[in-house]
């Protein structure tokens, strides 16, 4: 750890509890920011403290309201489902094929407006872990595939500029995603990226990043809360750019 | 001549063109060889022996010719001409003092000479009289000099008059024509040819074609003419609410010395703009572009007009009025958000994949709460623009979303006022809740609560301004048919509609709604001020209307509805509804009233169609209302006090569709109001649209005579051209008649004659004694 790094760290430290002291900005917790783990069998969960960790550090640097908890969901439960649009689905093992009512329910889902980020913490590209969210997705939505999500892809530069996206590893330069008209309905990182979020209670990272360096650690959670902005976003930075244009082309004032 | 009405001159001699070409070259030797052999006499005794051989010559060539003079008795077919008299509006404009334009084209045809060549019998023509302006009409030569005789026409068309008589009379029967005009054709050539411009070739082409002389006599000059009109107003039929638009305004002036005109545009009475124009004896065509921005929807009178000024030969056509039909392109909304939420999420998607709604979104995404450890650069951020928003570009708006949104950090308290009055002068507006909206974002005092529908409580107590509970909304009564919570069109089904729908999280605590808001769904625990609490509440603003919703969960409605196994139907129908009705969409009125014509003629008939449909938008038959038409003169239009009369009141019953049509004649100058009223269970409805009366025809909008034009024609056709009243008949000639049988037939040989012979052998023998006395054998 640097100078720089143990500064900033120190001045993180400082002020989180400001942070988190301040009141909510949502009326109700129905209106914050719940983010659920999708409770699908086998390894669900292998980086418990990743998830609350990024959305802690959402907190801090943007202006959306967090629930201070994350949820784990289950695809059978369309209560808990359809009241919880943006799904963490993680796993480092292959597991069992969905039910099917699970598969139409979170079919149904992602139709209803749901977004579903898979995070293979398998280290590597096209692990059976991968492999089986891969099957599962071309069940819950039949004639759709995975593509990459190219680098000028809105979520790349939905809060952060990331130049490329990477997590406790970066086995993989582009995420894949498969994509509805108006918005990407499943995101799948083959990096790892809740292992470079994961924190122990006394803070510490529980995994080293590889090839490594802070650097790579920041990104990672910058991407992580690009991804959160792009789900309640989508595209909305992208039409900042044409803003300018839209307002002159209306011509609706005598110069 | 005898029995002959007809004489020519024949050849008798069948000589082809190279004997006439070897005859001249022998003639030309002849005369070369003679100069030649004469050349030691003096000059006039060689002239005159060459005449004398000359002549010889000459004289034997046209003996070889054998030239006769042939008698004939011919049957011939009288062609026609066609005199054309202009009966168009513009000939009733005075020439001289007590002289109208086509009073002197009936001076003209009362002349001695032209009554002669009218009505005497003629050998090769029938002589047709027509009166003419957009159509054509036979007359009589009475008919024509008639001093009754009306120019009522709107159009003068001239080309088309022509092709119309010879289409009557048949190409091969005609002689040619004699036109009496002033020129201000409005018709194809006119539109042709503009002034200053010479014929085109099409027209050419047509004269052409006719191959008949077309005499014209103009009825007018423009020599002493004093006139300003506004010839011709260009805009658009229909323009776009907050759109900019343009209106080009051709002025014609004539006659003036160099001065400053002042042209003014005004709506409905109002002044506009005014701009002046530098007018000079140099130029007769200016022109002045207005450019506004229309702010409603509908149908607005806009008038162009100068000012009269003596010695003028028409005022009336100094002005110009003419309606213009606004509509709306796209829904223009702005979404402003305080914080990235769910509810923000699918209202932006509901909008953003509208093909009718253009969306600018400004999202709030860090605050100075918020820590920040990288360089900006790293970072998209932008910052918030609230000049360009809310002080450039607000009223390009049809609707601003506040969702969520605290506007303190942003430095806007300055344009809290602005959006104030934007609503008021026809903006729509929404707050939307959340922690950030209401009091809980500081609005309670500013000039936005003013039109907020609900009273907000002052600042307090967290538990003084939010509630945290879940809650189903319930309809209030208004709500049951009010389109923005119509999921259902039946009351009772809207009613389990909305008690179906997934429950809200949190609510905004407010303190009632303002006085004429109208409360469309409540919340079913809470009261405030011993009624349920406001959640949707709507309310007029002067032109504009706000909205009130005092959740920031609505989103559940599209999520979790589906989750229940229903559909997103719900949320998309109330915020759809929503958006229209805050932008007054026209479709969501339950009473329309249309008129089809924009402009009427004086005497002309209005066609009115009212349309009635109940609160569920199906058709309200049987239903009885009363329909008003109100007039204003059209000095209301020029600013000045006119107070606005009813002209006809008449009650009306919908028929089976809820329609009701409707026939209005009317007749005085001005603009006109249809005002429909009728009553259903929605309550009271009234609509009303708007129409002109008025005598807009081109014909007295330039009625500077086009002498050029006219003169154009008759020299392309061979006819003559002069101005009246300079003018008689003399050089009125036309094409022969057509002869279809010869009867009788005399062939009269000139070269058989003794006095030719003699003639030649008398020049010869001169010729011999003269070169034998002068010395020569």
């Amino acid at each position: 750890m640097n100078r720089r790094t143990f500064l900033t760290t120190l001045l993180a430290a400082t002020a989180s509890p400001l942070l988190l002291a301040r009141s909510a900005r949502a009326i109700g917790p129905g209106s914050q920011l719940e983010v659920g783990v999708l409770r699908y069998g086998g390894n669900f969960d292998p980086r418990p403290t990743a998830l609350r960790r990024m959305l802690q550090e959402v907190e801090k640097r943007t202006s959306i309201a967090i629930a201070p908890r994350t949820v784990q969901v289950d695809p059978l439960d369309r209560d808990a489902l359809f009241s919880h649009p943006l799904l963490f689905w993680a796993g480092d093992r292959s597991f069992d094929p969905l039910p099917d009512a699970a598969r139409a329910n979170l079919g149904a889902w992602l139709g209803a407006g749901g977004t579903l980020v898979i995070d293979s913490a398998e280290g590597r590209v096209g692990g059976p872990f991968e492999e089986a969210a891969r099957r599962e997705v071309a069940a819950m939505l039949p004639g759709r595939r995975f593509v990459a999500v190219p680098r000028s892809h809105v979520l790349y530069k939905s809060f952060y500029l990331i130049p490329e996206p990477v997590g406790r590893v970066a086995v993989a330069q582009t995420m894949e995603g498969v994509f509805g008209e108006d918005r990407a309905l499943v995101l799948l990182s083959h990096n790892d990226l809740l292992g470079a979020w994961a924190r122990d209670n006394l803070g510490n990272y529980e995994y080293d990043v590889f090839p490594g360096g802070d650097r790579q650690r920041e990104m990672a959670l910058r991407l992580g809360i690009n991804i959160i902005m792009y789900t309640l976003c989508i595209n909305y930075k992208e039409d900042q750019v044409h803003v300018p244009f839209i307002l002159k082309r209306r011509k609706w004032k005598v110069e | 001549m005898g029995d002959f009405n007809q004489i020519d001159l024949l050849f008798l001699g069948d000589f082809g063109v190279w004997v006439l070409i070897l005859l001249g070259l022998l003639g030309a030797a002849v005369l070369g060889l003679s100069w030649y052999d004469l050349r030691d006499m003096s000059p006039l005794r060689r002239g005159v022996l060459v005449g004398l051989r000359l002549l010889v010559y000459a004289i034997a060539v046209v003996l070889l010719l054998e030239p006769a003079v042939e008698l004939k008795h011919v049957t011939k077919i009288k062609n026609h001409v066609a005199v054309l008299v202009d009966t168009s509006r513009s000939q009733t404009l005075q020439v001289d003092e007590g002289e109208t334009r086509l009073g002197r084209a009936q001076a003209f045809l009362q002349r001695d000479a032209v009554q002669r060549l009218l009505t005497t019998p003629h050998e090769d023509h029938l002589f047709d009289l027509f009166t003419f302006d957009q159509g054509v009409n036979p007359t009589t030569l009475q008919g024509a000099v008639d001093p009754k005789l009306p120019a009522e026409g709107d159009a003068t068309r001239i080309l088309e008059a022509v092709e119309d008589v010879t289409n009557r009379v048949g190409r091969r029967d005609l002689g040619g024509f004699v036109l009496l005009s002033d020129g201000i054709d409005s018709g194809l050539l006119g539109g042709r040819v503009r002034r200053g411009e010479g014929l085109d070739q099409e027209t050419r082409a047509f004269i052409e074609r006719l191959g008949v002389p077309i005499h014209v006599r103009t009825t007018a000059r423009s020599e002493g003419l004093r006139d300003l009109a506004v010839e011709q107003v260009l805009y658009d039929d229909f323009a776009f609410v907050r759109n900019k638009v343009s209106v080009d305004v051709v002025l014609r002036v004539v006659g003036f010395e160099p001065a400053t005109i002042p042209v003014t545009l005004r709506r409905e009475g109002e002044l506009l703009q005014t701009q002046e124009v530098e007018v000079g004896p140099d130029a007769t065509e200016y022109r002045v572009t207005f450019e506004f921005v229309p702010q409603q929807i509908g149908k607005e009178i806009y008038s162009i007009s100068a000012p009269g000024y003596s010695g003028e030969a028409l005022r009336e056509n100094n002005r110009k009025d003419f309606v213009l039909k606004v509509i709306r392109d796209k829904i223009r909304a702005l979404q402003v958000v305080g914080q990235p939420s769910w509810d923000e999420r699918f209202l932006r998607q509901l909008l953003k994949n509208n093909p009718n709604v253009d969306l600018i979104s400004f999202f709030i995404l860090r605050t100075n709460e918020n820590v920040q450890l990288v360089p900006n650069d790293e970072l998209s951020l932008i910052p918030f623009p609230t000049r360009e928003l809310f002080e450039d570009e607000l009223g390009s708006f049809d609707v601003v979303l506040f969702q969520n949104f605290n506007f303190r950090p942003y430095g806007m308290s300055q344009y809290l006022p602005r959006i104030a009055d934007y609503v008021r002068d026809g903006g729509g507006f929404a707050m939307i809740g959340g922690e950030l909206s209401f009091t809980s974002g500081g609005y309670y005092g500013t000039a936005l609560a003013d039109i907020l529908p609900v009273r907000i409580p002052p600042p307090g107590a967290r538990e003084a301004m939010v509630d945290t509970r879940e809650f189903v909304p319930q309809l209030e009564e208004a709500g049951l048919r009010h389109p923005i919570t119509q999921l259902a069109f039946d009351p009772a089904l809207n009613r389990e509609a909305w008690a179906a729908l997934p429950p809200l999280e949190g609510t905004n605590l407010v303190l009632g709604p303002q006085e004429g808001a109208t409360v469309l769904a409540a919340h079913p625990q809470i009261q405030a001020n011993g009624q349920p609490l406001p959640v949707v509440t709507v309310q007029e603003v002067g032109e504009g209307r706000s909205m009130a919703v005092t959740t920031d969960t609505t989103w559940r409605w599209a999520m979790e509805g589906v989750g229940q196994g229903a559909t997103s139907r719900p949320y998309f129908a109330f915020w759809n509804a929503a958006i229209r009705w805050l932008i007054q969409d026209p479709e969501l009125k339950l009473l329309k009233v249309e008129v089809a014509e924009t402009v009427v003629p004086p005497g002309g008939d209005a066609h009115v169609n009212v349309r009635l449909v109940r609160s569920d938008y199906a058709p309200a038959a049987g239903v009885t209302g009363q329909l008003d038409l109100l007039f204003r003169p059209l000095a209301a239009l020029d600013g000045q006090e006119a107070e606005a009369t009813t002209a006809l009141q008449r009650p009306f019953t919908t028929d089976d569709r809820g329609l009701v049509e409707l026939t209005l004649p009317v007749d005085q100058p001005g603009a006109w109001t249809v005002r429909a009223a009728a009553t259903t269970e929605a309550g009271k409805l009234t609509d009303e649209d708007i129409f002109l009366v008025t005598l807009d025809t081109q014909e007295l909008r330039s009625i500077q005579p086009r002498e050029d034009l006219l003169q154009q024609l008759a020299q392309a056709s061979g006819g003559s051209y002069a101005a009246l009243p300079d003018d008689d008949a003399d050089d009125l000639t036309f094409k022969p008649a057509r002869v279809t049988q010869v009867n009788r037939r005399r062939v009269i040989e000139v070269w058989d004659s003794l006095a030719v012979f003699a003639l030649i052998c008398a020049l010869l023998a001169a010729e011999w004694m003269l070169r034998r006395r002068w010395g020569r054998l």
